[in-house]
């Protein structure tokens, strides 16, 4: 698995009048092939600025980007650039462009040339991954936020890319509608092996991740595997966003003076209590008064 | 109001007309537009009707919500078919109300706009019920693709219009919530006169117009997501084939405008028909 991503020293300001406003300051950065990555970040800590970067919507002020070898701010290859990194945006009806699911599907493959063969092909198999085969020749006014962003997804799916960023997707969701999206995330990732970039403020999303990336008024504060990056309680709050609520609970008890390991999900959280109640019940029959309860 | 909206709805059943080519279906259209303003007599419009209801019942979507689409010109069509009643003034004097004379050539006439004015909408609905609006650009394109020859950016008008023709039911919804969220407000739409109602549509208005931005401003940056322009050498996923079914098609097209066209002529027809009065 080599490197797909790298940023190294990259600066952007978005101009506006005579006023410059930093996105992003300094970034380094360097994500591989395959990988699930979470970057988390307060509105306005550059997030989705970072992710425009990656696929050339915006150019880097300074410093270098290359992602797949390309560079995004090289116009000559910008088509092949964004055919290879998928982007999906907030809002699943801005995205469509026909009426038609199929057809929507479609228009990414149409727009690279593809012969028509192979779009057949594509628009089955991008529908099966993200589960939704039934469907093909439906409208999507009738569908769900979570099939509608589902569809969104396969129709960048469509254009085979390598890399798919999703900026904030989710947060337009209902719960279900985002269980969904991110269960086809993950078997993207997992089974289509896609590098995976997902832009949220869902901490609960971020803890699937393989890495995570937190950003905080343009800067990357915290950067690691989930359980590195909330361990750090501190910076995490800095950049104005919360733990995951098991990890908050486990912060809460440990701080009571119970001694449990740190954890991120609700199952971990469940099994390192039911550990702690063993504990405390053996610590019983050797003859302790504690309540059996 | 977003039910009643026929405009771009397009109505899912597996049909004779569904299946015919968008370009074919453009060319009847044409030719029934073309009909519609030919007929001269009352026979002709028969034609004209039967064509349209047959095509309606050909295509299996329910003749009552073609009518639906009606309402929208109702009340164009009374008004000027009043108009046309009074200052049209030719043959026999029915009555006199005042200084208005109703003649029989002013019946005639007023009978037959609104006639045609209805036949219009009746038939570019259907159209626009058996036609996605993706096969209708496309269809439109391919109809069009000369025209590039001359630089005109024909795909991208086409796509334009696709656009413009998802949008507007998400935009009537859009319309839907802002006005509950201005009525939860105490905003009233229907109290008033003519000015007062339409000072109250400015606050439904401008939160429109912004949210209609931001989305076109996110669909520009989907559309270059996913490589728009990319390359001249586009390909078409929907591939228009011309079956039997559309030979079929512009055969009864061009027989209806040759039976208009014999009937304004007189051709074939016994003159006794035409000794009916109102004829």
């Amino acid at each position: 698995m080599g490197e797909i991503i790298s940023f190294k020293n990259v600066s952007f300001e978005y101009r506006s009048g005579e006023n410059f406003h930093r996105g992003v300051i300094g970034l380094n950065l360097s994500i591989n092939e395959g990988e699930f990555i979470a970057i988390l970040g307060h509105n306005g800590s550059g997030k989705s600025t970072l992710s425009k970067l990656i696929n050339g919507f915006l150019k880097a002020t300074f410093g270098d980007i290359s992602v797949l070898g390309i560079n995004p701010s090289d116009d000559r290859r910008i088509y092949e650039l964004r055919s290879q990194v998928g982007m999906v945006f907030q809002n699943p009806d801005n995205q469509m462009v026909a009426t038609m699911i199929e057809d929507d599907l479609a228009f990414g493959p149409e727009n690279l040339g593809i012969p028509r063969d192979e779009i057949v092909e594509r628009i089955d198999w991008a529908l099966d991954v993200v589960d939704m085969k039934e469907h093909k020749n439906k409208m999507p006014n009738k569908l769900s936020g979570g099939q509608k962003q589902r569809i969104a997804i396969a129709a960048i799916l469509a254009m085979r890319p390598k890399i798919l960023i999703l900026d904030e997707s989710t947060a337009m969701l209902d719960p279900k509608g985002r269980k969904e999206v991110m269960a086809t995330i993950k078997k993207l990732n997992k089974e289509e092996g896609l590098t995976v970039i997902l832009i949220t403020h869902y901490m609960d999303e971020a803890v699937e991740a393989d890495r995570v990336f937190v950003l905080n008024q343009g800067v990357i504060t915290v950067q690691g595997t989930p359980k590195e990056v909330f361990k750090e309680v501190r910076k995490v709050k800095d950049a104005g966003l919360e733990l995951p609520i098991p990890s908050q609970v486990c912060i809460d008890l440990i701080s009571k003076g119970y001694d449990i390991p740190f954890v991120l999900t609700d199952e971990e959280l469940v099994e390192a209590l039911v550990e702690q109640k063993k504990r405390i019940n053996s610590a019983n029959k050797g003859g302790l008064k504690l309540n059996k309860t | 109001m977003a039910r009643d909206l026929t405009l771009g709805q397009y109505y899912p059943v597996e049909s004779f007309v569904h299946k015919l080519d968008p370009r074919v279906k453009f060319i009847i259209m044409t030719m029934y537009i073309v009909g519609v303003f030919l007929v001269k007599h009352m026979y002709g419009f028969i034609v004209v009707a039967a064509f349209a209801i047959l095509s309606t019942l050909i295509s299996r979507v329910p003749i009552l919500s073609v009518l639906k689409s009606l309402k929208g010109i109702l009340f164009i069509v009374i008004f000027t078919a009043i108009l046309n009643v009074f200052f049209h003034k030719e043959g026999r004097v029915y009555f006199t109300i005042g200084k208005l004379l109703v003649t029989e050539g002013g019946v005639f006439f007023a009978v037959k706009m609104a006639l045609r004015l209805i036949l219009l909408v009746l038939g570019t609905t259907l159209l626009t019920y058996t036609t996605t609006p993706m096969a209708l650009t496309d269809g439109l394109e391919r109809l069009m693709t000369p025209l590039s020859w001359i630089k005109i950016p024909v795909h991208d008008i086409a796509i334009i219009m696709s656009i413009s023709l998802r949008f507007i039911p998400i935009l009537m919804e859009e319309v839907q919530k802002i006005m509950k969220a201005q009525r939860a407000r105490g905003a009233e739409f229907d109290k008033g006169g003519l000015i007062k109602r339409a000072k109250a549509l400015l606050p439904i208005l401008i939160p429109l117009f912004i949210s209609a931005f931001r989305r076109a401003d996110e669909l520009a940056l989907a559309l270059d997501a996913r490589c728009y322009n990319a390359t001249p050498n586009r390909t078409r996923y929907k591939k228009l084939k011309f079956t039997y079914r559309d030979l079929i098609a512009l055969l009864s097209g061009i027989s209806y405008i040759v039976l208009i066209v014999a009937i304004n002529h007189r051709f074939w027809i016994p003159d006794l028909i035409y000794s009916i009065p109102f004829v």
